[in-house]
């Protein structure tokens, strides 16, 4: 059901970005509605300065205006292409002004709401945004192994290296890269049961 | 099959945490392998999942506006070619609208010219006299010379002599204008040159002149006479 869903999502994505390709206005408008919200969620989550987020997402969507007609659907559905180049310019901003770690110090702690513990992040997400699917994400990324969506959200969120996550969690390499690996691959699993 | 160590370097390529030349080896076997690819696929779409990790926020409404305006103004630029084929069908008009800008300054500064040249020429004398040159004829000394300048709209002149004896008692020079409207010579005086043979003496013909062709002057009976009697002495034209 939800991936039939998501395929018809995507289908629609499809469209829309190849009728921004050739210019359609009015197809842009509709896709920054659909995509502007989690795309701004993400940058704020990462850069932490509402903004600095704004303006990350200007460049985001200009960068989707003029790069429409190179999008490839065997690559990756629209909705990820625009997360990957939302992240891809944030962590330019975040280069640019050598704080990425402020973030990185939120997502680790475990006093912070962000990385509650999972019930409690599940509870509020499911009284919140009970047919949100960003909502059946959160709970879904709260239901892998703390140890795994630790080493995930460093990775995605604080743009910790696995040099710099290993080094930080005082684990090997190689624990680390499996770490996210398998964190990545569960939660993609999850999400399309 | 991919090996686990692929399926580590694909997480770690998908996150963008592979230096450039780990990135591009893995290029490499990403290219060779379609089911590399088709996993690489799946973690893209982990990662945009993972987006969805963030905790909800809505942009402001202002910034699909600047977004929209940014779009506008990059179409706009991108567009150059129908912007510049109408500029450039405008510019044959544009520059026929120049030319009869610029000739219309151009006649307005003539006619301001002439208007300045007309009342230069009102102002300065010089520009309304004629010049005449008289040289001995008859019996007069050779070095003798006369020069006339002439004001045809004053009617009256300027003559300076030199080199011309005093004439003998009883007998005066007489200066003439040669006129085309007049049939005899118009008489403009009598005129005394110092013991030097030298003359400077301002004039006016008793008559108007219409168009003087030339001047001539006359040894006459002293005090002079109405009309030419005595020889010719110099003579000349403008």
């Amino acid at each position: 059901m939800v991936e039939e869903a998501a395929t018809a999502q995507q289908i629609a994505d499809r469209e829309m970005i190849a009728r921004i390709g050739q210019g359609d206005q009015s197809a842009f408008s509709a896709l920054y509605d659909r995509l502007s919200g989690p795309l701004y969620s993400l940058a704020v989550k990462m850069l932490g300065d509402a903004g600095e987020a704004q303006d990350a997402l200007q460049d985001v969507f200009l960068q989707i205006w003029s790069r429409a007609g190179t999008y490839d659907p065997e690559q990756s559905s629209v909705f990820s292409w625009t997360v990957l180049l939302t992240r891809s310019r944030v962590i330019d901003r975040l280069r640019a002004r050598g704080r990425r770690l402020r973030v990185v110090a939120g997502s680790t702690d475990d006093k912070d709401a962000d990385v509650a513990d999972a019930s409690t992040m599940e509870s509020a997400a499911d009284t919140a945004d009970k047919n949100d699917e960003a909502a059946r994400v959160r709970s879904l990324l709260n239901h892998l192994p703390a140890e795994q969506r630790e080493a995930i959200e460093l990775a995605f969120f604080g743009h910790l290296t696995h040099h710099e996550i290993a080094a930080r969690l005082g684990q090997p390499l190689g624990t680390i890269k499996a770490r996210i690996r398998r964190g990545l691959l569960k939660l993609r699993q999850r999400v399309r049961t | 099959m991919i090996s686990e160590e692929q399926q580590d370097q694909a997480a770690l390529y998908t996150l963008g945490l592979l230096n450039p030349h780990e990135a591009a080896a893995f290029e490499s076997e990403l290219s060779a392998s379609d089911e590399l690819r088709y996993f690489v696929r799946e973690l893209r779409e982990a990662a945009g999942d993972l987006a969805l990790g963030a905790p909800s926020q809505s942009p402001p409404a202002s910034l699909k506006q600047r977004v929209l305006r940014e779009i506008a103004m990059k179409t706009e630029r991108s567009a150059p070619t129908l912007t510049q084929r109408a500029s450039f069908a405008w510019l044959p008009w544009a520059i026929a609208a120049m030319l009869i800008v610029f000739c219309g300054v151009l006649a307005f500064d003539r006619a301001r010219l002439q208007r300045e040249l007309a009342d230069v020429r009102a102002a300065d004398p010089l520009m309304h006299t004629i010049f005449f040159t008289l040289t001995p004829s008859g019996s007069a000394p050779a070095d003798a010379k006369a020069t006339v300048a002439w004001q045809p709209g004053r009617q009256s002149g300027v003559i300076r002599i030199t080199n011309l004896p005093a004439p003998e008692p009883g007998r005066d020079y007489q200066l003439w204008a040669v006129d085309t409207a007049h049939k005899d010579p118009i008489s403009a005086g009598i005129i005394r040159v110092d013991k030097n043979g030298v003359a400077q003496i301002r004039f006016k013909p008793v008559d108007t002149a219409q168009q003087v062709k030339a001047f001539a002057i006359s040894l006459e009976r002293e005090g002079g006479v109405p009309k030419k009697e005595g020889p010719i002495l110099l003579a000349g034209t403008a």
